[in-house]
């Protein structure tokens, strides 16, 4: 048995070309999501985890199409449930790299009662939601993140909802580590997907990806004139308190959106509490039950 | 219907009273002689407060249901009298609490029968008992009914012995006293019954039938269970809990039922044997995930226990009416749905369920119902040696040299599967309609002439699979059981099938015969040889626990043979022997009035 049920070896880099799929995307030109797409391939390119050892696991949306576009194992489910999916996934086979994608209307709207116990249960896996703010393949409504006010095909009047903040969400459920990127800045996205997916337990990053057909507001220039890196200005990120602050601030109206990683736990992550029954993956598990067990099994109802 | 050989108790009382620790003596002690039981809890959805009964079939013979008058009545409280006293059979003995309930007020509610009150604070502090409990009046009641029905005492104690120990000798000695009291007073003051019930000492399993369900997923190799609670199918998340660490299985409750069914489709993509566990109203919201097991092709069952309904309906009463349910979902896809008939059969076709959702990549259906699912029952025993576990076109390696396709166009349907992790094999399984590959058509595709011929290819590649669970035997016709030249056959499904056998029984013993022509695979129904079946009988009459005759309406889709004669219960009661041949002299009498007129 090994001692440590979740290991991370240090492993030569790999080339970000062999983690290409055989499809091209079919976002639109622009599309934020073709940078989440690069960031993510060289993310694991670096840490250098063989394309087979991966399993990237998407909900229903334009941006969880992304795991046909990545030469990895991976399963493209339903509209909200790419977390319960990855997590049975996961427990079944442990030693694989779990990533699962998708964008804010999966996952902080009809997805959102899976997201917040993920979050407390704490398995390790990865969790990139591509956040534009807008539902972009259902052709342009109002998604949880939308700020107040924001006209959309089906808010023309104004979105009259406030916006969910993924961030102060996921601090308050519980969460081993969160963070949030920007698609357009891929040397500090690249970083913080290393961090996230070395992290041990479910790691959170909310990633603008702007939508250049549905949002015009909240736009890649949008995103560039108003971000700023936590971690470059001294932020601790283990300290939940200063996370808060940072993620309360009221990212939509200000020209100070935090980005960075904002907090960073390492508690033992729902694995270790299976420890015995993950000594090896589940799905390599012998399958049935020996005469001398079976007896005892019934022996209980005698 | 008692007879020497057999008997019927009846123990009544208010939720919490302990009505399940004298149940459980008492069946303890019968099936460890030997003896067969049937248990049924009628019960509400009250955690105290409710009034609750527990009817015990006990025989030398396997005993087929509960039936219906009581032969010993053991009350409770004062709520009892007047709702049970009427049922007991003519003669029949009846204890009572006399600290609750008055003896004028019982007694006087009919004379035929022999009373007994029993006053448990008096009676221990006669005996000088100290530190009594009031719940222990369980124990003396046990000890009143191992007496009056002429069982062996040292059973119970012994099983006394085996529950109470770990608390301490002092306690075990109370407990023993206790019960020695109960029996000691019955033996001096209570007139026995005339009864032999002689077990043949070989000791049998005494269960519910969702322990039986799954005991049956682990000997099939279940490796993965998620569920939320829901009654009448958490017995199997509570069973499989208390051995998830000893078999190493992942037990998970998860957040909701939309929450289960993905993670069993994740653990069954990922390779593992994985199953969940719900009632109607929760299987309503996993139908879009059992979809998804459909189209992306992964294995999983779904063990899918019934109860009242619609919506929250009657959460713990018996009705047999979500077959539409298990058939619903958007759009058309392969799946397999299976019904045990008793709570043996629960065992092999939980394990049966794990081969045929490997086998052909796709979601079974196993449906239980309240009464199957919660009531308890002796077995001679498993045979585990029976189960053998088939992973059908599951590989671990991929060595071939061309590129792995997830859903290679084949004759039968059932493309090779690979499990997630090997070198050289990557792929996505998906929601979408796809290609071999696995790649989308959806997108950017979709309705383009090449589209249009791969969704064609595509659909019918995956329908096959359901001509191959014919073609192979998989899919099995009714089974016929009694006399073939019979004038009426009964059509039964799931748990109608053991009241059915029970009112065979007593039928033949007034000279009319009947037989019982059984469904346990309620999709896909081989169409030939069903109908044969059904053209050859003279009179059909289906059982079902529904208004709709939901097996009838089934097998009028699906083979166009119509059943038009029923009988119905749906009063969430389940059915007896009794009650189906009072319902079938009715149909008698009234084609018989027909034919006069």
């Amino acid at each position: 048995m090994s001692a440590n049920i979740v290991e991370r070896k240090e492993r030569p880099a790999l080339d970000p070309k062999d983690f290409k799929g055989e499809i091209h995307p079919d976002w639109c030109p622009g599309c934020g999501d073709f940078g989440v797409l690069n960031c993510l391939q060289r993310a694991l390119a670096e840490l250098g985890i063989p394309q087979h050892e991966i399993a990237i696991i998407s909900g229903i949306g334009c941006s969880s199409n992304l795991p046909g576009f990545i030469n990895t194992y991976g399963m493209h489910t339903l509209h909200g449930r790419a977390l319960p999916c990855a997590q049975g996934f996961k427990l079944s086979h442990h030693d694989m790299t779990v990533v699962a994608v998708g964008g804010d209307g999966d996952g902080y709207g009809i997805g959102v009662g899976h997201f917040v116990h993920a979050l407390r249960r704490n398995i390790d896996l990865t969790y990139i939601v591509m956040n534009n703010s807008i539902y972009g393949l259902t052709t342009g409504q109002t998604s949880p993140t939308s700020e107040l006010g924001m006209k959309t095909k089906s808010t023309p009047f104004g979105n009259p909802e406030a916006p969910l903040n993924p961030l102060t969400l996921a601090l308050g459920s519980g969460a081993s580590f969160v963070s949030r990127a920007f698609s357009g800045n891929p040397k500090q996205a690249v970083e913080i997907y290393k961090a996230a997916i070395k992290h041990k337990g479910f790691a959170l990053i909310d990633t603008f990806s702007p939508c250049v057909t549905f949002n015009k507001i909240n736009t890649a220039q949008f995103y560039r004139d108003n971000t700023y890196d936590i971690n470059k200005e001294g932020h601790d990120t283990s300290s939940i308190e200063a996370a808060f602050v940072l993620a309360m601030k009221d990212t939509y109206g200000t020209n100070r959106i935090a980005t960075g990683i904002f907090y960073q736990n390492e508690r033992p992550c729902y694995e270790e509490t299976e420890k015995d029954t993950l000594s090896i993956p589940v799905v390599d598990h012998k399958l049935g039950i020996s005469p001398e067990r079976a007896k005892e099994l019934k022996a209980r109802f005698k | 219907m008692a007879s020497k050989n057999n008997t019927i108790v009846r123990i009544a009382g208010a939720a919490g009273d302990g009505i399940q620790s004298t149940g459980e003596l008492l069946g303890k002690t019968c099936s460890r002689m030997g003896l067969h039981v049937l248990a049924y809890n009628s019960f509400q959805s009250a955690i105290r407060g409710g009034h609750v009964w527990l009817q015990m079939a006990i025989g030398t013979e396997k005993q087929l249901d509960h039936g219906e008058e009581p032969e010993v009545l053991l009350l409770f409280n004062k709520t009892s009298p007047p709702v049970h006293v009427p049922d007991v059979k003519s003669g029949g003995i009846v204890f009572y609490n006399a600290a609750s309930i008055k003896k004028e007020d019982i007694e006087s509610l009919r004379l035929d029968l022999n009373y007994y009150g029993l006053d448990f604070k008096t009676m221990v502090a006669e005996a000088g008992l100290t530190n009594v409990s009031p719940v222990m009046i369980n124990v003396m009641l046990a000890g009143a009914l191992v007496e009056s029905l002429n069982l062996d005492p040292k059973v119970t104690l012994e099983f006394i012995k085996h529950k109470f120990l770990k608390k301490g000798n002092e306690i075990l000695e109370l407990n023993n006293k206790i019960f020695n009291l109960g029996f000691e007073w019955t033996k001096i003051n209570v007139k026995p019954l005339e009864l032999k019930l002689k077990g043949d000492n070989k000791p049998k399993l005494f269960m519910s039938g969702n322990d039986a369900i799954g005991m049956g997923l682990v000997a099939g190799g279940l490796k993965f269970y998620a569920a939320y609670p829901m009654s009448p199918a958490t017995g199997i998340l509570h069973y499989l809990s208390t051995i998830a660490r000893s078999d190493k299985l992942i037990i998970k409750q998860v957040e909701d039922e939309l929450a289960a069914i993905n993670y069993a489709v994740g653990a069954g993509h990922a390779g593992v044997r994985a199953a969940i566990g719900t009632a109607g109203g929760g299987f309503c919201l996993m139908v879009e995930g059992i979809g998804l097991a459909g189209m992306a092709e992964v294995p999983v069952v779904a063990v899918l226990v019934q109860r009242g309904g619609p919506s929250t309906g009657v959460p713990t009463k018996i009705e047999q009416a979500d077959l539409n349910l298990a058939m619903g979902g958007n759009g058309e896809f392969p799946r397999f749905i299976l019904v045990p008939k008793d709570l043996e059969d629960c065992f092999y076709q939980a394990a049966r369920a794990l081969n045929i959702a490997e086998k052909y990549q796709v979601p079974v259906i196993l449906m239980s119902d309240f009464f199957l699912s919660e009531h308890f029952e002796t077995i001679d025993d498993f045979d585990f040696s029976k189960i053998k576990i088939e992973r059908g076109k599951f590989m671990t390696q991929w060595n071939k040299n061309e590129k792995y396709k997830r859903y290679a166009y084949v004759e039968d349907g059932i493309s090779q599967r690979v499990k997630p992790g090997i070198p050289g094999a990557m792929h996505l399984v998906v929601s979408d309609e796809h290609n071999e590959y696995g790649h989308l058509m959806s997108d950017v595709e979709a309705g383009l002439p090449h589209a249009r011929e791969e969704r064609i290819k595509m659909h019918a590649k995956r329908m096959r699979k359901i001509q191959s669970m014919i073609e192979n035997g998989d899919a099995k016709p009714p089974v016929l059981e009694g006399d073939i030249k019979a004038e009426t056959t009964f059509v039964t499904w799931g748990s109608t099938y053991a009241y059915v056998k029970s009112a065979i029984r007593l039928l033949e013993k007034e000279g009319i015969k009947v037989n019982n022509l059984h469904f346990t695979d309620v999709y896909p129904i081989p169409k030939e040889q069903t109908l044969a079946m059904l053209q050859k009988c003279k009179r059909l009459i289906s059982v079902e626990a529904n208004m709709c005759n939901s097996l009838c309406r089934q097998i009028l889709a699906e083979i166009g043979f119509e059943i038009t004669e029923h009988i119905n219960r749906f009063d969430g009661e389940p059915f007896t022997g009794e009650y189906i041949v009072k319902e079938f002299k009715k149909k008698l009498e009234a084609s018989k009035q027909l034919v006069n007129a």
